[in-house]
């Protein structure tokens, strides 16, 4: 998951360019997830592996998983979370207790979500939509008399972290540490001496100092932000103490910061280099919604989540035992033929389109209604003012695996 | 015809009432809640776009 090399070519919107047979008759998941070109078209691979091996066990040295990637069984898995939990063993990610409620199975999920759900709501949403419109406007004043700008840097980095900062009460003249240190957990860049694991745990060690500081002082002084209203927030006499709020803070801090960056990538190169799809939402911006669900479902910008059982069990007639690694391949999900009518085929007028892109069971993206909003402001914004945008010539988009963020994703217009 | 949202399967992805506001409306936590149960025959094929297009299959519909 920490594959940050893919190199893919451009222009090639079909599903042409990359073939999984290429990579040796029987599908390997592990060398497709290192091969550029299915890191910009993951679709093909989604294939492949559920036609040829769909509970994929695999063995990366440090530690081997199952990779789940027909829709029945992801749902089977994210329905079930008393077979298959999400407890912080699921995944390794520099955090020492765990992430607050990812890391928590029911019952206690449920108090940490009573707390949570609300300040997400659409309701609460909304109340940040013209702040939202005025930044994205601005970012994007800044660019559009170039006609050009790598659109990663210039609007799906700077605007979803500042939201989330701002939202947070975080200093945003710290942006650009913060974005370095959520990119040392999710893209860790191992060197000579130091393994990704490595990297990870020093990067987590920094983010608890970052985010212990400013909880200490919210205590001392709260402000008009979540982590001060995080420390007064109640529900049924359950208050949440200092270290809860750093737990919920580290889990923002990565989920915040990246996801929305992604997920504005994919849909802004899918839409460059589909110029009749992007015709569609210029000629009627109110179709904006449709365009986002059914891009989140065919790019699905966060490809999987993860698990780990808590007992012995089978899963499409594969026997899987207690304490397993389970990677539930939400993209493979939201393009299984076996499910979706033409799932590789992107229809904005699809009619049904319950797409697992935010996850699935109790544990939902909690920040779905505010990614959602994001995405829509930043649609439109950037439309009303640059409706023709191709892929500047030669740039091979380099898309990272498992987080789909474009960090080149250059466009001229 | 009725229509029905469990309580248990809903998980507040908001697909429901983001498509069919007519029909289902959010809570403060952002679960979908139904605006009636007897869905007004003009807002049927709404009530049933909501329930097609619910990730968690929370929503039953009655036909009359």
């Amino acid at each position: 998951m920490s594959d940050n090399e893919a190199k893919t070519e451009t222009g090639n919107q079909g599903l042409s360019d990359a073939d999984p047979a290429d990579v040796d008759g029987s599908p390997d998941a592990l060398a497709m997830m290192g091969d550029p070109a299915m890191a910009a078209c993951p679709q093909l691979m989604y294939k492949a592996m559920r036609d040829a091996d769909p509970v994929t066990n695999v063995d990366l040295g440090e530690i081997s998983m199952t990779m789940v990637w027909r829709h029945e069984d992801v749902i089977e898995v994210l329905r079930n979370p008393e077979v298959y939990s999400s407890r912080e063993e699921a995944v390794e990610i520099g955090q020492k207790r765990p992430l607050i409620p990812l890391q928590i199975d029911p019952p206690d999920h449920a108090k940490f979500r009573k707390i949570l759900d609300p300040l997400f709501s659409p309701k609460k949403v909304a109340l940040l939509e013209d702040r939202t419109r005025a930044l994205a406007a601005d970012l994007i004043e800044k660019v559009v008399d170039d006609g050009t700008c790598n659109f990663d840097k210039a609007i799906a980095e700077p605007l979803p972290s500042t939201v989330f900062l701002e939202l947070l009460g975080l200093p945003l003249e710290r942006a650009a540490e913060f974005i370095a240190l959520k990119d040392g957990i999710i893209r860790p860049q191992a060197t000579a001496d130091k393994t990704d694991t490595d990297v990870r745990d020093e990067t987590g060690a920094r983010i608890y100092e970052v985010l212990e500081a400013v909880v200490a002082e919210r205590v001392e002084n709260p402000q008009d932000d979540f982590l001060s209203g995080f420390l007064s927030s109640e529900v049924d006499g359950h208050r949440l103490t200092p270290d809860d709020v750093v737990d919920i803070g580290y889990l923002f801090f990565l989920a915040g910061l990246d996801t929305v960056t992604a997920s504005l990538d994919c849909m802004i190169s899918f839409l460059a280099q589909n110029p009749e799809q992007r015709q569609q939402l210029v000629d009627d911006p109110s179709r904006v919604n449709a365009v986002i669900e059914e891009l989140l479902r065919f790019e699905t910008p966060v490809t999987g989540v993860p698990r780990i059982t808590s007992r012995d069990t089978e899963l499409g007639g594969c026997p899987i035992k207690a304490g397993t690694t389970i990677m539930v391949m939400l993209g493979s999900a939201n393009t299984d033929e076996e499910f979706w009518d033409g799932g590789d085929d992107v229809d904005f007028d699809r009619e049904v389109n319950k797409h697992l892109a935010f996850g699935g069971g109790l544990h939902r993206c909690l920040g779905s209604h505010l990614a959602r909003m994001e995405l829509r402001v930043v649609l439109e914004e950037w439309h009303r003012r640059v409706p023709n945008y191709s892929i500047a010539d030669g740039v091979e988009l380099n898309y990272s695996a498992g987080l789909r963020q474009i960090d080149n994703l250059q466009l001229v217009w | 015809m009725k229509v029905h949202i469990n309580r248990e399967l809903c998980q507040g992805h908001g697909r429901c009432y983001a498509l069919a506001p007519e029909v289902y409306d959010c809570d403060d936590d952002g679960y979908g809640i139904e605006r009636f149960t007897d869905v007004p025959k003009q807002l049927e094929d709404n009530a049933r776009r909501g329930a097609n297009n619910c990730p968690e299959d929370a929503i039953t519909i009655e036909e009359s």
